[in-house]
């Protein structure tokens, strides 16, 4: 099967009703005393862009994505205006991703050095996960040998993708990881999608279980990783640490039913994002249920006008 | 995607996927569906002839998706004399590829990478057989060379394919400027000393005006020295035997099965791809115009024969969307044109 | 090239129709390309430029890496078929490096590279048609694929060229008109109306000079008005699909979705 189209029109959005002026004229829009406004607004989400002054720098203090200059607090990004208490920051709404520490992430092997793996993770720079941070063969808490140093590709390789948690920082800003806990490790069973950091909200949990046999990772780096449900078994601690299992690259046997549902996750997560819609797991659930109601594939979801229609159902004054 | 290669289980994902009964993809795709494809003409108005072409874009927000500018510009060349012209013209075809459409790559990988696909492109299009007959000028004197530039600004799987079907659509596009040549005549019976040929370049043959005293007389054939363009308005006539540009279907090859039009990731999940560049009615039912096979797997004879039969088929139905999409595109061309 | 062409006539006309002071029609498209971490198509008139930026990431080479703030790479490549006469540059081409390397001088002091250091931030240009202007399409495309890619900026870098025909001051010239008469580009930062950049590689009397560079930064700033206008648009567009995604299940996050140092 194959199928063309034409592009849409690029430029359509562009408007030219407005009117333009001199740039000493001030549009009506722009406000003039600002100082005073600021105080005024609470927490809206007010839009700024770089080069804006937001307020004074004497009343309050400079957060991300802002600098003092001349004693204004002045943004550098273009986003949302955010205020708590006496700290001014502006939050980009698309840019890589900020870890903090204890954020779960879905990272990718890039490179196995001594002792150590770099990990892309969406960052600024690649993320480390050192040989000390992941659970070993033969009992969690045991001292590292030489032969695991040699044997560091028998852990993860190149490629491989594995979840995490940030543990800590170097001082020039790249994020450490760490793998011990059972729930972290090498990721089988799946694929991953990439969405914007900012449409993955901080939940209770980033694991989620959907009821049709499909288990989610929401990383907060914006990969998610959507894999078969594997049953937990649930006892904690050194005897539920299986070195075979936990570094193998093999998958278990996935029946059709799971991989559709698997594609299905998959989709309704790229539809979603591509609205810009942040992900929550109430929101893929309903979503999955949906398209479940109304009987359509995950081919069907590579329509536009279904894609919509899913969106609509979703946030129904959109 | 972050970078290209992937993990051991996500490979044996995919290819047990392509293997599984009934196959399933990623993005819930049979083996032989391609992805969205949009297409549209005369993007480059410097150009004589362009297309845009994008493979999977995103409908909402146009991410993602494979695309593909090309553009075709002719140029007159003498012949000999120091000139590179050749006898009724020649073609050349190049891929560039944006920096942006591999992220990953360093600048001599980049430059790897578009020099294969220029020699892929460029040894299929130049063929002789393929050669438009209107490229000639003056015979012996000038001739157009037709550059054809490929620009690959976003690569998300399948690029050959998407390289083919914008250089066809390219091609399919360009039109060549109708000349006259201007012939400079020897005084002859008291005429003029200087005379202008007539004969207007018609259809498919307009290199050299043959204005016949004697068909023996040699001097005559070369008197041609340059030529003008009767009409700078007019865009000038399509290009001969357009119908006969190739098309390319990408076989992805997960021993025993293939599939088509894969994704980026999927792409790194196949060990060996198999491209053929075909076509149709031209005047054989069906003409290969050439084969190549990417990555390190290795192919029996028989399979060769029965990837090449299957090949056809997904290819003969590529080039008769792509034809029909192309006769819309100049109906609709034709529309905007005569709002004016 | 001697064109017959008037560059302005008596009625106070130029070849396209403009006044003097009249800038060519400016089209932004900021909506999401590929893979890119951010990018914008800009056209101005019929000049027209893709940006693609990608990063802060980590440097393909490490050699590249600086130890307290990120390297900015650009590359540039042109269009083989963007001009009037086809010309194919390699990426190589000394013209093409020092144009790069014009874009990149002219954001290093912008960019608030301090903030991530040994990352790398790669800016790719392509040209996809050319009607003079280059230079500030591409500067003006870079700025906003920047802040597309939430990459903090001290203020926008806003970019116009101008020239002098006879003693009649010309903004915003086509190619016609840069072949013919002596031109500069400049980039002003609107919020210090520092000036960022200025080149000039025609000759101009000095006495014109002045008045030539005042007006383009005037017209610098009239260019900050679409080019904001495009940003505030696009995040007014995301957010409100945000906020109508997040609305009705706001109870569903977690009491800590409060990210004020991020």
């Amino acid at each position: 099967m194959i199928s063309f189209t034409s592009f849409p029109s690029r430029f359509a959005e562009s408007s030219y009703d407005s009117t333009r002026h001199h740039p000493n004229v001030k549009d009506d829009l722009m406000d003039l005393d600002e100082y005073e406004d600021f105080a005024a607004q609470g927490s809206l989400n007010k839009l700024t862009c770089p080069g804006e002054s937001l307020t004074s720098s004497q009343a309050y203090m400079r957060g991300h994505g802002t600098y003092v200059d001349n004693e204004e607090v002045i943004a550098s990004v273009a986003g949302t205006i955010e205020r708590v208490n006496k700290l001014v920051s502006v939050r980009a709404i698309r840019s890589r991703y900020n870890p903090e520490v204890g954020d779960l992430v879905v990272g990718r092997i890039t490179e196995v050095q001594p002792r150590r793996w770099k990990v892309d993770a969406n960052s600024r720079q690649d993320a480390v996960l050192m040989l000390s941070s992941v659970n070993l063969p033969g009992g969690v808490q045991r001292r590292k040998l030489e032969s695991d140093e040699l044997q560091m590709r028998g852990f993860f390789e190149e490629g491989d993708l594995l979840v995490a948690e940030v543990q800590a920082f170097f001082s020039d800003g790249a994020m450490s990881l760490h793998t011990r806990s059972l729930k972290y490790g090498k990721l089988r069973n799946g694929q991953l999608v990439t969405v914007p950091p900012i449409l993955v909200r901080r939940l209770k949990s980033h694991f989620l279980t959907l009821p049709c046999g499909v288990d989610l990772i929401l990383g907060l780096n914006g990969y998610i990783w959507v894999s078969k449900h594997v049953k937990t078994n649930e006892q904690e601690g050194e005897e539920g640490f299986d070195a075979e299992a936990v570094y193998s690259n093999v998958n278990d046997d996935i029946d059709d039913s799971t991989r559709n549902a698997i594609s299905r996750v998959t989709h309704i997560i790229r539809v979603l994002t591509s609205h810009f819609v942040p992900l929550t797991d109430v929101l893929l659930l309903e979503a999955y249920e949906w398209t479940v109601e109304h009987e359509s594939t995950a081919k069907d979801l590579l329509q536009q006008e279904f894609g919509d229609a899913l969106v609509a159902s979703i946030a129904p004054s959109q | 995607m972050a970078s290209t290669s992937i993990s051991k289980a996500e490979r044996s994902y995919i290819q047990a996927g392509i293997l599984a009964n009934p196959p399933s993809r990623a993005d819930g795709r049979s083996l032989y569906d391609f992805r969205n494809i949009a297409l549209e003409t005369g993007v480059a108005p410097l150009a004589n002839g362009s297309a845009r072409l994008s493979i999977g874009r995103n409908p909402h927000d146009g991410s993602g998706g494979t695309e593909v500018l090309a553009a075709a510009k002719l140029e007159v060349e003498n012949i000999g004399d120091g000139g590179e012209g050749v006898e009724g013209g020649r073609i050349s075809c190049t891929v560039s590829c944006s920096p942006a459409a591999y992220p990953h790559l360093s600048s001599n990988a980049l430059d790897d990478l578009q020099y294969d696909m220029t020699t892929i492109l460029n040894e299929t299009l130049t063929h002789r057989v393929l050669h438009p007959p209107n490229l000639g000028i003056l015979r012996g004197k000038k001739a157009w060379v037709l550059h054809l530039d490929a620009v690959v600004l976003y690569d998300e799987g399948n690029v050959y394919d998407a390289v083919f079907m914008a250089a066809r659509a390219a091609l399919w596009d360009t039109k060549v400027p109708r000349t006259r040549s201007v012939e400079y005549q020897a005084k002859r019976k008291g005429g003029a000393t200087k005379g202008n040929a007539e004969k207007e370049g018609g259809s498919g043959d307009m290199d050299v005006d043959e204005e016949v005293v004697s068909g023996f007389d040699t001097r005559q054939i070369q008197t041609a020295t340059d030529f003008e363009l009767p009409d700078y308005w007019d865009e000038g006539e399509p290009l001969g035997g357009r119908e006969n540009w190739p098309v390319c279907v990408t076989l992805n090859i997960v021993q025993p099965s293939h599939f088509l039009d894969a994704t980026q990731t999927e792409e790194a999940a196949t060990p060996l791809r198999v491209l053929l560049m075909l076509a149709f009615d031209t005047p054989y039912p069906t003409s290969v115009l050439g084969m190549r096979t990417l990555g390190n797997g290795e192919l029996t004879a028989a399979q060769i024969a029965e990837l090449l039969k299957a090949g056809e088929k997904y290819a003969r139905e590529i080039w008769t969307s792509l034809n029909a999409k192309l006769k819309e595109e100049t109906m609709n061309r034709l529309k905007e044109r005569s709002k004016f | 090239m001697a064109s017959r062409v008037e560059i302005l006539n008596e009625g106070g006309y130029r070849s396209d129709g403009r006044r003097q002071f009249e800038l060519r029609t400016i089209d932004i498209d900021l909506s999401q390309q590929g893979h890119a971490d951010g990018a914008a198509v800009i056209t101005h008139g019929l000049a027209h430029v893709m940006v693609s930026v990608f990063g802060p990431r980590e440097a393909k080479m490490r050699s590249q890496t600086i130890h307290d703030r990120a390297n900015i790479n650009v590359e540039v490549a042109v269009a083989a078929f963007s001009t009037g006469d086809r010309r194919k540059r390699s990426r190589g081409d000394k013209r093409i490096l020092e144009f790069a390397a014009t874009i990149k001088s002219t954001f290093e002091p912008v960019i608030q590279t301090s903030l991530y250091p040994r990352s790398q931030i790669d800016i790719f240009v392509q040209v996809i048609q050319q009607d003079g202007g280059l230079l500030q399409a591409c500067i003006n495309g870079t700025t906003l694929a920047l802040m597309n890619a939430g990459i903090p900026m001290l203020d926008f870098v806003c970019a116009v060229n101008g020239g002098v025909h006879s003693t009649s001051p010309l903004l915003d010239l086509t190619l016609l008109e840069e072949n013919d008469v002596p031109n500069l580009t400049i980039a002003v930062m609107p919020k210090t109306r520092k000036v960022s950049l200025v080149t000039m590689e025609t000759r101009l009397h000095v006495d014109r000079f002045e008045e030539i560079f005042r007006l383009a930064t005037e017209a610098g700033l009239a260019i900050h008005g679409e080019m904001k206008g495009a940003i505030l648009g696009r995040s007014k567009s995301l957010m409100g699909s945000i906020e109508l995604g997040s609305q009705q299940r706001s109870g569903n996050t977690a009491a800590d979705a409060m990210d004020d140092d991020d």
